[in-house]
């Protein structure tokens, strides 16, 4: 409980306007969340939880509040500053994976490097190495199109991973996946969390949310129950 | 620097997964650039062919001729009313810088043993190669010493040439006009067409071979040419040399003149204002082709940013910042416009070459003309491109990312 506060908000709001219509989609969010948490954010369809994580992965702005990021206040950044924020912070993983078509999985995990002005020669050491961690080594020159779902989804983890971020956002990560893969994508975000990753998951599912260290439900954006999970130590499962 | 070699590598990555859209856009560039290149050489062309005439005619040269007059009731006896000292007299003006006077007969028949040929045969001085850059194409010109003597040479035409010497070599032979008898010192040089006239369908003499022997009678002769210092001058001096010869031929002021001048390149001038208009028009048509393929480029990059939404949205979300979307889109731009019009450049002259070749125009490709294209080409991927490139930058991440 000593570790360091990745993520702070306080107060935060935000409201959607379309025309004459204004939506408050959250209504004054605090929470923090600490350094090698597994946060999953839980709540019905319009709780507010996909607009709290587009505002957590600096592609949204607050209305008001205040979002603290590492200890650097970001909430009134402009969009180039929220951008380079994003490149080197900020991991996502999305539910219908966003992969760039017809790039091979080398090429997209390389993305975020490559915006962020990593070397081309520093480049490939550190995406065979984020491809090798989702055991995806075999898959290196494969596009999307030659991959399985949970093929496609570890490749997203790894393009997430490779910037080493302070923290992944992980929205319905396993929602358009099978049994198997969901298991799969749950278990490589467990381990990495293991080693000390600090993940973000909004989630509607129970049995997914269970793999978290902590749950925070939403409803009518604003949070609603905020409890520590007993997670099943990874060396039980081993024993089993 | 290095995100701008990163941004030209997006940009070819993206532009090869589309490759045959791109060609297609291109296209348009291609055709711009080409028709630009081939206007502007086959305008060139035509200049230089105007030069060339120019050349042939003489630089600033003006004919003077003699012309019958109305006197009284009855005419003038004969056309041929420039006098030796006429001749003089113009030489000595200021602006003048070389004098050829000439006499000419029309529909001569000259022959060679069995062959026989039609000529327009010009007695002329030596001074006449220097004015209108008459060259040997073979032994030698009328020199002053043939003047002088009144020496029984002649210089041929080609067609001459070829209709009395077929496959021989004519130098040193024997030529006839009537009953006397040339020796050819020389072929003329070829000069080509001016104005539909052959003019390597005359042939030389001295000129006192013409005005004694062949016409009989006096010096008077009927044609100088003169040539003026500077084109500038070619106006006074024409009114200095009618001054002239009004005073040398004691003419009263009733009577009209018995000569003419006339600047001989004007008929060229003439064509060359109306090939300038040509060239304006045409040039303008090469600009709207590019003009259209640079909209071309604009309607390919909007459907372009349209279908790639999502990819801008991913991008963003990995850390693309505006400039670098923004980047990313101008280069593809600059890039098939580019590569439009390198391609444009071939095509132009390949299709100019070509032009030259089957219509027998003279085409000029010059480098200032292909840079010309080629930037146009390359301001147009820019200008048209900055707008889609624009749009892809101001994209809102989050909806971009939820795009279908």
């Amino acid at each position: 409980m000593s570790a360091a506060s990745v993520i702070e908000l306080s107060e935060v709001t935000k409201v959607h306007r379309s025309g004459d219509l204004t939506v408050a989609a959250l209504g004054g969010i605090g929470f923090a969340v600490r350094e090698g948490e597994f946060v999953a954010i839980m709540g019905a369809s319009g709780s507010g939880k996909t607009t709290l994580l587009g505002i957590l992965g600096l592609l949204d702005r607050p209305t008001s509040g205040s979002y603290r990021l590492v200890g650097t206040e970001v909430a009134k950044l402009d969009e180039t500053a929220r951008a380079h924020i994003r490149g080197r912070r900020i991991g996502f993983v999305f539910q219908a994976y966003n992969l760039i078509p017809r790039a091979t999985a080398f090429k997209n995990v390389e993305l975020p490097l490559v915006y962020s002005g990593v070397r081309a020669s520093d480049r490939r050491a550190r995406v065979l190495e984020a491809l090798a961690e989702v055991g995806l080594s075999e898959r290196v020159r494969h596009v999307p199109t030659q991959l399985s779902g949970g093929e496609q989804q570890r490749v997203a983890i790894a393009r997430a991973l490779v910037v080493r971020p302070s923290v992944v956002l992980a929205d319905e990560p396993t929602g358009n996946l099978d049994s198997t893969s969901e298991g799969d994508v749950l278990a490589i975000l467990e381990r990495l969390n293991g080693q000390g990753a600090t993940i973000v998951m909004v989630t509607h599912s129970n049995e997914v949310a269970e793999h978290a260290s902590r749950i925070v439900r939403l409803a009518d954006g604003l949070v609603v129950a905020d409890e520590a999970l007993e997670r099943p130590p990874l060396a039980l499962e081993v024993a089993r | 620097m290095r995100m701008l070699v990163e941004n030209w590598r997006i940009a070819l990555w993206a532009l090869r997964a589309n490759w045959f859209r791109a060609v297609l856009t291109a296209v348009g560039v291609v055709i711009g650039v080409a028709s630009l290149v081939a206007v502007t050489a086959v305008s060139a062309g035509a200049q230089q062919e105007v030069a060339d005439s120019i050349r042939r005619l003489g630089a600033n040269v003006v004919l003077v001729d003699g012309e019958f007059i109305n006197i009284g009731t009855g005419q003038s006896a004969t056309e041929r009313t420039i006098t030796p000292e006429d001749v003089d007299a113009i030489s000595k003006l200021p602006m003048v810088t070389a004098i050829a006077p000439h006499q000419e007969m029309e529909s001569l028949t000259i022959s060679a043993g069995r062959f026989k040929a039609t000529t327009l045969l010009f007695g002329i001085t030596e001074t006449y190669g220097d004015i209108y850059n008459q060259a040997a194409g073979a032994g030698r010109l009328i020199s002053s010493s043939d003047v002088s003597f009144g020496r029984s040479v002649m210089v041929l035409g080609l067609v001459q040439r070829r209709k009395l010497f077929p496959g021989q070599n004519p130098i040193g032979r024997t030529v006839r006009v009537g009953t006397r008898e040339f020796e050819v010192v020389g072929i003329q040089a070829r000069k080509g067409t001016l104005n539909d006239e052959n003019l390597d369908f005359r042939s030389f003499v001295p000129l006192p071979i013409v005005t004694r022997a062949l016409l009989g009678g006096g010096a008077n002769i009927k044609s100088v040419g003169v040539r003026i210092r500077s084109e500038a001058e070619i106006e006074p001096a024409m009114d200095a040399i009618s001054e002239l010869l009004r005073r040398q031929h004691r003419l009263p002021d009733s009577y009209a003149d018995d000569f003419s001048t006339e600047d001989q390149a004007d008929f060229v001038k003439a064509a060359q204002s109306a090939t300038t208009t040509f060239r304006v028009l045409t040039f303008a048509l090469g600009g709207i082709a590019l003009l259209v393929g640079g909209i071309g480029i604009m309607n390919m990059m909007l459907v372009s940013v349209r279908e790639r939404t999502r990819e801008i949205g991913i991008r963003k979300s990995v850390g693309a910042d505006p400039w670098k979307v923004q980047a990313q889109f101008l280069i593809e731009a600059l890039v098939l416009s580019t590569l439009g019009g390198i391609a444009g450049l071939l095509v132009g002259i390949g299709a100019t070459g070509l032009t030259g070749t089957l219509a027998g125009w003279q085409v000029a490709i010059s480098l200032p003309s292909l840079l010309v294209s080629f930037s146009a080409a390359v301001s147009v991927g820019l200008f048209f491109g900055y707008y889609p490139a624009r749009r892809a930058a101001r994209l809102d991440p989050i909806a971009a990312l939820r795009y279908e």
